[in-house]
């Protein structure tokens, strides 16, 4: 088994274009999270009754599921009611989902963990119940929720790669499909653990900054 | 929606949930004491320490790749090697590898989060480190294993499904065969994920039940992720 740097940089060009899918799908399925699980949250926090239950019910059953299926259910169940979807579009709106859904319960459990003393604070002040949340606790909140917020992008661009089986050609698919044609296992097999290596160290890299600078 | 249909996709779809079950439990079984032990073992050593490199080197590349490289790299490299062990073995070997990676880091931060006072105490009364890991440090790191640990178990179902693209049988993969031979797949769909949520969402509440027993201060229990 010896390493062959000529089929490594043969094939190089391609799996670098295809972390470029990779890294597109995942941002764009971060900004679909970013402006769900704030509604999510909010729902399940100050919505009236019925509403808190089923948006609580919709977080309990998407973190039941493996995401494998949420996509296969975007992908397969979705045109039955008329949603007709490109792969891509459906890995977007599916890591959308499922990453709004654990990004809510972060908000959820980041302002119950400051305390109840806050919130009567403000409502004793006369602020309204919303106002009292979004003014008062949700800045308070918003440092303990970005740390794992950015860990939760990392999850992210892992879960891109089961994009794969609805051919969306990101880093795992053009992978596989590279394996298949040319029988070049390792060198392959090598980009795409570094590629994963590298954007998602990127990341965590990012987090840890950030995670310093606002601890300061 | 045809309920008949239905139905009889559920009977037909319990055995490969056995063995959805059958390969998460297997891996849990050999991951948790592996992953936990080099964990607590990790927190213990200088960072210059070439087992603690090894150790490092190992969290790092499963956690920075996804799950789907890793079963790859079983299912392509053990080949090349000239082995060629059963698919269940691969797809337990790769949920192995993944989950004491994670489990790495549980046991690491569980014994980390023990107050130094702890240890200081232990040392003071005249026991030596082993002495004093062992009799006071891992008794309490042990509970605060005990959440995550049973979180696990929810992910490593997850991460079995995964198993699906290495055409092992598994729930995810059965489904996915039975819909595309009859050509229906939101009825399949539906009953899958009934599958799936039934395990994961009770295995959560016995996990939230049994920390609430053991009351295991300390917060390491976290919303738990989607992604391996």
């Amino acid at each position: 088994m010896s390493f062959d740097w000529a089929a490594f940089f043969e094939y190089l060009p391609r799996l670098i274009k295809a972390a470029g899918v990779t890294l597109q799908v995942s941002l764009l399925s971060l900004g679909l999270t970013c402006l769900l699980a704030p509604l999510l949250a909010m729902g399940r926090l100050l919505g009236p009754p019925p509403l808190r239950a089923t948006v609580q019910a919709f977080i309990e059953v998407i973190r039941g599921l493996p995401p494998l299926v949420v996509i296969a259910f975007c992908y397969f169940a979705l045109p039955k009611i008329g949603v007709v979807l490109s792969g891509f579009w459906c890995g977007v709106l599916a890591l959308g989902v499922v990453g709004a859904v654990y990004a809510a319960e972060i908000i959820r459990s980041a302002i119950e963990s400051l305390g109840k003393g806050q919130l009567e604070a403000a409502l004793a002040l006369g602020f309204a119940r919303w106002r009292a949340v979004l003014d008062i606790l949700l800045p308070q909140a918003l440092r303990r929720i970005l740390p794992p917020l950015t860990n939760e992008f990392a999850n992210l661009i892992k879960a891109s790669s089961l994009l794969s089986v609805i051919s969306v050609h990101e880093i795992s698919q053009v992978g596989q499909s590279l394996i298949f044609e040319t029988f070049v296992v390792i060198e392959i097999l090598v980009q795409m653990a570094v590629l994963y290596l590298i954007i998602i160290g990127g990341v965590s890299f990012l987090s840890r900054r950030l995670e310093k600078g606002l601890a300061e | 929606m045809d309920p008949v249909f239905m139905a009889e996709v559920l009977v037909r779809l319990l055995p490969p949930l056995g063995l959805t079950i059958l390969l998460s439990v297997t891996a849990l079984a050999i991951a948790t004491p592996l992953g936990l032990a080099l964990g607590a073992w990790r927190a213990e050593l200088p960072d210059r320490h070439p087992a603690a490199r090894l150790i490092d080197a190992w969290v790092f590349f499963v956690r920075g790749t996804p799950i789907l490289i890793q079963i790859f790299a079983v299912y392509f490299i053990l080949p090349k090697l000239g082995l060629q062990p059963p698919l269940f073995v691969m797809g337990v070997g790769a949920l192995v590898g993944n989950s004491a990676g994670y489990q790495i880091e549980i046991g690491r931060a569980a014994v980390q989060s023990v107050p130094k006072g702890q240890w200081e105490a232990a040392l003071a009364l005249g026991f030596d480190r082993r002495a004093s890991l062992r009799q006071f440090i891992l008794p309490q790191a042990a509970r605060r294993m005990v959440g995550p640990v049973m979180n696990e178990l929810s992910q490593l179902i997850k991460a079995s499904s995964v198993l699906s693209v290495i055409t092992l049988f598994e729930l995810h993969k059965a489904a996915e065969a039975i819909s595309s031979a009859n050509l229906r797949f939101s009825e399949v769909i539906v009953v899958e994920g009934f599958l799936y949520f039934v395990f994961i969402f009770g295995i959560s509440l016995i996990a939230k039940a049994v920390e609430r027993r053991l009351s295991a201060a300390g917060g390491l229990a976290d919303a738990g992720s989607f992604a391996r």
